[in-house]
């Protein structure tokens, strides 16, 4: 399946800890099913779509049923969203700290922001692709883009490379 | 201290430019400090973050399942479409060929598939139910697209000059109407181009104003009689509209309103 592994890592960095799993099931299928939609060349952007809207009906449907309200902005900075879901042990040791750290650092960031900085850096979409992803227009894209590289780089110097001053 | 720049000098950093537009931002990078550190930080957090996030990929057991889910999935459809119910009615050639789709799916040929094995009437239903749905306000949609287009490398600006002298001339040859060409820089509008483009069946002369780090495209059309529409919102993009003698008047852009409808104060008072 092409493409499985970024949908399972941008469910990761939309969602909750448990419900990654079920939201890529659920986007796979609904992709599968409306395959004959797949308009253009782009498959990744357009499966990362579908995942992303599976993503917020699930958070709807959710609050319609428990009235738990929805995750707020700065509510990942535990930094339990980008932490593996298997409680290794051995694992835990094998990653290192600044990768740790760095996880911690990046699902610290605000959704939005943190979405459009992993599909840029890590999925390395370009602007046209991570705005239809993410539904927004490019120039907010382009805005987010640099406030979340910003925010993690002062992040980053403060924590790991021990500069506290946010200018150099 | 942020240059309004820093935006044009991280869309260089991501490859997101044309050649001209990158040759000028390496022009400004050379005496911007600013800039040149920022490009510096842009580096830092994309090799710190290549380096060191964990690329997760999709555990086997999810996998597995998503595989199964597949083929119950597919089960379903076929004994749909044995019954004779509501999914067999609207894609009854779909279903036929749900068993190679599945198959293809897991597959490498999948996306391949994609092109080659859809039929073209669900293609262009897909197409015409993307297509018409929001075209309800054809005209606005229109002119969101152009702007986003012009936001795309390449696409922004046919004439570079911050000369109104420069500008105006220039459209006589490629629009049909000649607009207001102003420079408002000492009001935070700077003019930075023209370019033409094709709006309501007419070659539309725009005028490309940078505020902050944000584009405002000025199109300009023969107006064509009937009253000129409500200013909306679309996509995030604010569209003012307005008339100026025969001329059809739309600033558009991601700014907030206040910012677009100062520059559209300053141009009619211009004219």
């Amino acid at each position: 399946m092409p493409h499985l592994d970024a949908a399972y890592r941008f469910a990761r960095w939309l969602c909750r800890p448990g419900e990654a799993d079920d939201v890529v099931q659920d986007a796979i299928l609904r992709a599968y099913r409306g395959f004959d939609a797949l308009r253009g060349s782009d498959a990744k952007a357009w499966l990362l779509t579908i995942v992303r809207n599976c993503h917020l009906t699930a958070a709807t449907q959710q609050q319609r049923r428990a009235f738990v309200p929805l995750p707020e902005e700065n509510d990942a900075a535990d930094g339990h969203a980008m932490i593996a879901n298997d409680a290794n042990p051995e694992s835990e040791t094998i990653i290192s700290d600044q990768k740790r750290v760095l996880d911690r650092l990046v699902a610290s960031l605000p959704e939005e922001h943190r979405t459009v900085l992993m599909l840029r850096e890590i999925e390395e979409m370009d602007y046209a692709q991570i705005a239809a992803v993410t539904n927004v227009p490019i120039g907010t894209v382009m805005s987010r883009l640099a406030r979340s590289r910003a925010a993690l780089k002062a992040k980053w110097l403060q924590e790991v490379e021990g500069e506290p001053r946010a200018v150099r | 201290m942020q240059c309004a720049e820093s935006l044009r000098v991280q869309a260089y950093f991501d490859r997101e430019v044309d050649a001209v537009s990158a040759a000028e931002i390496e022009r400004h990078v050379e005496h911007c400090s600013a800039c040149r550190e920022l490009l510096q930080d842009l580096e830092k957090v994309r090799s710190v973050l290549r380096s060191g996030m964990s690329y997760a990929a999709a555990p086997p057991a999810l996998r597995a399942q998503i595989v199964q889910a597949l083929d119950q999935d597919t089960r379903d459809q076929l004994s749909d479409a044995a019954t004779g119910n509501e999914t067999a009615k609207i894609a009854t050639p779909r279903n036929l060929r749900s068993t190679r789709q599945a198959r293809v799916f897991r597959g490498s040929g999948f996306w391949a598939g994609a092109f080659s094995g859809i039929g073209g009437a669900a293609v262009a239903a897909a197409i015409a139910v993307f297509l018409v749905l929001p075209s309800l306000s054809p005209l606005s949609n229109e002119i969101v697209s152009a702007h986003v287009r012009s936001l795309m490398p390449a696409h922004l600006i046919d004439v570079v000059s911050t000369d109104k002298h420069t500008v105006k001339p220039w459209f006589a040859g490629h629009a049909d109407v000649s607009p207001a060409v102003a420079d408002y820089e000492a009001q935070g509008y700077r003019l930075i181009g023209g370019r033409a483009d094709y709006i309501d069946h007419q070659r539309s002369a725009v005028v490309v104003y940078q505020h902050g780090a944000h584009v405002i495209n000025v199109f300009t059309w023969a107006a064509s009689g009937a009253r000129s529409p409500r200013d909306t919102t679309r996509s995030g993009y604010h569209l003012a509209f307005w008339q100026q003698g025969d001329i059809q008047y739309c600033a558009v852009s991601d700014t907030g309103w206040d910012e677009l409808m100062g520059l559209v104060r300053l141009l009619r008072e211009q004219s």
